[in-house]
């Protein structure tokens, strides 16, 4: 974390808004492409960001610099992410059967920008459990290591690995799934509903 | 992996132009709302408290009051099912015979002990 930020929390947890206005200005669009990714809804996504901003305005006098400033705004970013997550989860039970498949003949290495391609992947990647999802995105997208989405999550290291690898294999089937013709995102499978 | 590489290629969203005003326009509605709820919540967490308090002493001097059967019979209160809940017992007590044995005189004290000089033998009295 650097000073920069360390300064400016402090300053949040003092009331002063023009830090608080700066620290949105910096996190803004990591932590709305972060809850995109993880929600695959933009709006929700964008309200997703605003609580988390705000808890961070009014949490900052729990924050302890014993953790970098950024993986405190992603944990509290996660947490309303799953919450909301369980809250969808009650609407979304329902087999993908009917996803229609978009994919056109291609392999992903020979047109990754393929549009049909990209709308699988993300399919593929919303169809899985949150459990899996988050630190799989903030490995591959986000950036963070297992360390660090450990710290993120509050879970251990050995436990993030075993998700990250569990994600990219039912990443790995869905996509294969999809490519033989076969798309079928059978939730039921994969999504166990835990946390 | 082909997927690992291929999650990298996912286009990053950016936040909307008014992103911030959003969430300075919302911090500042929070903060009108936040106190107001905090009170409420007091308000509410302490007027409950006292409402239980007062139940409970009502409760204790109106209900739940326990009257002895004696005052109870002087008010002509005791009913069959009152009556009932206790057992009379009446002990009669004489102290006549204490206070016949009582005696004025010195008191006598025996003093025993072992005379023989044999072996230990258990001494009967």
């Amino acid at each position: 974390m650097s000073m920069d930020e360390q300064a400016l929390v402090y300053q949040i947890q003092e009331g002063n808004e023009a830090a608080f206005a700066e620290i949105v200005h910096i996190y803004k669009d990591r932590i709305v492409n972060y809850l995109f990714q993880v929600t695959g809804d933009y709006q929700q996504a964008v309200e997703l960001s605003q609580e988390t901003f705000l808890r961070v305005y009014f949490k900052a006098h729990k924050y302890r610099p014993i953790a970098p400033f950024s993986s405190w705004i992603y944990t509290i970013a996660s947490n309303l992410a799953k919450t909301e997550l369980k809250k969808k989860r009650k609407f979304s039970l329902v087999s993908l059967d009917n996803v229609q498949n978009n994919l056109e003949v291609s392999i992903p290495s020979q047109n990754s920008s393929d549009s049909g391609l990209i709308r699988n992947l993300r399919q593929a990647l919303n169809s899985i459990s949150p459990r899996y999802r988050i630190p799989l995105i903030l490995k591959d997208m986000e950036g963070y290591s297992q360390e660090e989405i450990a710290q993120i999550l509050k879970r251990p290291v050995g436990t993030i690995k075993a998700r990250i690898s569990r994600g990219r294999n039912i990443l790995k089937k869905q996509l294969e799934k999809a490519l033989s013709g076969n798309i079928s995102f059978q939730k039921k499978e994969i999504f166990d509903g835990r946390y | 992996m082909e997927d690992i590489s291929l999650l990298n290629k996912f286009g990053r969203v950016k936040a909307p132009p008014d992103f911030e005003q959003k969430v300075q326009a919302a911090l500042s509605l929070r903060k009108k709302t936040k106190p107001q709820m905090a009170r409420a919540l007091r308000l509410s967490f302490a007027g409950a408290a006292a409402a239980v308090l007062i139940c409970f002493i009502l409760l204790n001097v109106f209900v739940l009051q326990k009257k002895s059967p004696v005052a109870l019979a002087d008010k002509g209160l005791v009913t069959d099912s009152t009556a009932r809940e206790f057992i009379p017992i009446t002990e009669p007590v004489d102290y006549s015979g204490e206070m016949r044995s009582v005696s004025y005189e010195p008191e006598t004290i025996y003093i025993l002990e072992q005379i023989s000089e044999a072996s230990y033998k258990e001494i009967k009295y």
